[in-house]
C-alpha cells in the first residue's frame, strides 16, 4: 500500500498543535502557581511535572494505556459514558504529546515568571485589578518572551514524541503514523529515502523552533 | 459616644510573615484624624510590611482596619476586602513603574478602559509636571520623574488613602525639596490621608502631622513629628547602621552610622568634629506640642 507521504506531516503538525492548545494554558497556570505561591505540597507537584521528563517514554506510554485503555479507570468511564476509545486513536497521539510536552514548557515559563518584580503585581493589585487581570495586564506582558519561548519549545517537544505515542496510540497508516513513528517504520522497512524525507522535515522545524527560541531568551529587564 | 467624623485612619494590625525560627512579628497601632501619619524608625522594623498590609498586599495579617469608618479588615469578625477592592493608593519605594507602558501609560493603568484616555490623566500629568513625559518610557526617567509617575499613578484611582514608602529615597538632596513640595501639595489639595513611611528625620518633620515611632516590630510612640523628633535639649541621631554594634562590655556597644543625621542643640554642632553624649531619656508621651 502506497501512502500518501504528506500525512505523517499534517497529522503530525495537527497533533502537536492541538496538544499545545490544551497543554500550553495548563502549563503557563502552573508555572504561575509554582512561581508565586508557597503551599504545602510545592514541592510534590514539582517533582510530579518533572516525572514525564526523567521516566522512559516507554514507561509514560504504559502508564497512559493502564489509565485510558478499557481496563483502565478513565478508559472505561470514557467507553461506558461516550462510547469513546483512546487508545490507538489520533486522540492517544494528542494526549501522549501534551504529557511530554508538559514539563518542558512549565521548566521554561516558570524562572521568566518568577522574574517578573512582585512589586509590579502589588501596585496592580492596588490600582483595582483582580489576580486575573493582573497576570494579563501585568506579569504577562514583562514575561512574554519566555512564555512564548516555553510554548515554542512544547511545541517542539509535542511533535517529536515518539515512545509513548508508539505504545498508546500505536502507529496506524493513515491513522498514528506521525512523523517520528514514520521514520522508525520507514527505517526499519530499509526505505531510507522515504525514512531521509521527514528526518529532514523535523530536523529543519526543530532549528527553526531553537532559533525561535534563542531569540525570545530573557533580556534583563529594566527597572 | 457622639463622634463627629471618625478618624481618618484606624488600624491596629498584628503581621507576621515567614515561618518557624525566621518568622517576624509586626505590631501596629496606627490612629490618623487627618493629614499625613509618619511611620518613623529605622530599616527592618516593619514599617514597609505595615504598609503592605494597609494596602491588603499581605495574607493573614490580624487585627482591624477602618479607613474613614468603613471597616477594610476585622479578623475578629471575619472582613477582609481584597487590595483591589479596597482604593488605597500605593507608592512603592522602588516606584514599581510598568516597564512595558509609557508615562501616560502608567498613570491611567488603574482606571476603566474609557476613561484612559480622558482629561483626567492629562490633568494630573500636568498638575505633577510630568506633561512633556507623557509619552517616556520609565527607562529613561530619572528618580525624582520615577517617584512623581508612581505618585501620579495613585493619585489617578482616587485614593481614600495614600501609601508612601521612602518617596525620597532614590532622589538627590537637590530634589527633595521640590518632590516635598509636590507631594504636600497634592495632599493637601486632595484632603487625602496619608501614611508615608521614612527614617529620615527632616522628612518626617516637614511633611508630618502626626508621627509613630517603630522599633523592633512595634509601634512605640505616637505624637506629633517636631514634639518627638528632638527640639530644646533633645538629641536626635538617625541613620542606617554600617554594620553590627561592637559590644563594649557592661552592656554596652557601639555603632556605626552611614547618611547620620544629627539633629540637636546647636552650640553642641559646631566644629569639624562632632561628638555627642546621649542621655537616654523616657520616650515623650503623647503631643508634646507647644
Amino acid at each position: 500500500m502506497e501512502a500518501d507521504p504528506i500525512f505523517p506531516i499534517l497529522l503530525s503538525l495537527r497533533v502537536a498543535l492541538i496538544a499545545l492548545a490544551f497543554v500550553a494554558p495548563a502549563g503557563i497556570a502552573l508555572a504561575f502557581v509554582q512561581a508565586r505561591r508557597r503551599y504545602p505540597l510545592r514541592g510534590l507537584v514539582d517533582a510530579l511535572v518533572l516525572l514525564p521528563l526523567v521516566l522512559p517514554p516507554s514507561v509514560v506510554g504504559f502508564v497512559l494505556v493502564l489509565i485510558f485503555g478499557r481496563g483502565g479507570p478513565l478508559g472505561a468511564l470514557l467507553e461506558a459514558a461516550l462510547g469513546v476509545r483512546i487508545v490507538f486513536t489520533p486522540v492517544a497521539a494528542v494526549i501522549a504529546s501534551a504529557v511530554v510536552a508538559l514539563p518542558i514548557l512549565v521548566k521554561t515559563a516558570q524562572p521568566a515568571l518568577e522574574a517578573v518584580p512582585p512589586e509590579l503585581e502589588d501596585v496592580a493589585r492596588t490600582l483595582g485589578l483582580s489576580p486575573r487581570a493582573v497576570f494579563f495586564r501585568v506579569t504577562l506582558p514583562v514575561a512574554w518572551r519566555g512564555v512564548l519561548a516555553a510554548t515554542v519549545l512544547g511545541f517542539a517537544r509535542a511533535l517529536g514524541e515518539f515512545g509513548a505515542t508508539l505504545m498508546f496510540a500505536g502507529n496506524i497508516p493513515g491513522r498514528t503514523n506521525t512523523m517520528p513513528l514514520e521514520i522508525f517504520a520507514a527505517s526499519q522497512a530499509g526505505d531510507d529515502r522515504r525514512a531521509a524525507l521527514y528526518v529532514a522535515v523535523l530536523s529543519a522545524l526543530s532549528i527553526a523552533v531553537v532559533l525561535v527560541a534563542a531569540r525570545l531568551s530573557p533580556r534583563p529587564l529594566a527597572p | 459616644m457622639t463622634a463627629a467624623r471618625p478618624p481618618a485612619l484606624d488600624a491596629r494590625l498584628e503581621i507576621t510573615v515567614g515561618a518557624g525560627d525566621r518568622a517576624f512579628h509586626v505590631e501596629a497601632e496606627l490612629i490618623l484624624t487627618e493629614g499625613v501619619l509618619v511611620l518613623f524608625g529605622p530599616s527592618g522594623v516593619g514599617k514597609t510590611l505595615t504598609l503592605q498590609a494597609l494596602a491588603g498586599l499581605l495574607g493573614g495579617v490580624r487585627g482591624h482596619l477602618r479607613i474613614a469608618g468603613e471597616t477594610l479588615l476585622d479578623s475578629a469578625r471575619g472582613v477582609l476586602v481584597p487590595a483591589h477592592a479596597r482604593r488605597v493608593g500605593y507608592v512603592p519605594q522602588q516606584h514599581a513603574l510598568f516597564p512595558f507602558l509609557d508615562v501616560a501609560g502608567n498613570v491611567a493603568f488603574g482606571l476603566p478602559r474609557p476613561a484612559r484616555r480622558g482629561g483626567g490623566v492629562a490633568a494630573l500629568l500636568d498638575e505633577l509636571g510630568l506633561a512633556a513625559l507623557a509619552s517616556a518610557r520609565p527607562t529613561s526617567l530619572s528618580g525624582g520623574e520615577r517617584q512623581r509617575v508612581a505618585l501620579a499613578r495613585a493619585l489617578a484611582i482616587e485614593p481614600r488613602l495614600l501609601l508612601l514608602d521612602e518617596p525620597f529615597a532614590s532622589i538627590d538632596q537637590a530634589g527633595r525639596g521640590a518632590l516635598r513640595r509636590v507631594l504636600r501639595e497634592v495632599i493637601d489639595r486632595r484632603g487625602v490621608p496619608a501614611v508615608l513611611v521614612t527614617h529620615d528625620a527632616d522628612e518626617a518633620i516637614a511633611l508630618g502631622d502626626r508621627l509613630v515611632r517603630f522599633a523592633r516590630g512595634k509601634t512605640h510612640v505616637a505624637g506629633e513629628p517636631r514634639a518627638l523628633l528632638g527640639r530644646g535639649d533633645h538629641v536626635l541621631v538617625t541613620g542606617e547602621a554600617a554594620g553590627p554594634a561592637d559590644p563594649l562590655g557592661e552592656g554596652r556597644a557601639r555603632v556605626r552610622l552611614r547618611d547620620a543625621v544629627v539633629e540637636g542643640p546647636e552650640e553642641a554642632l559646631r566644629g569639624d568634629r562632632i561628638a555627642l553624649e546621649l542621655m537616654a531619656s523616657p520616650p515623650r508621651g503623647e503631643r508634646g506640642e507647644g
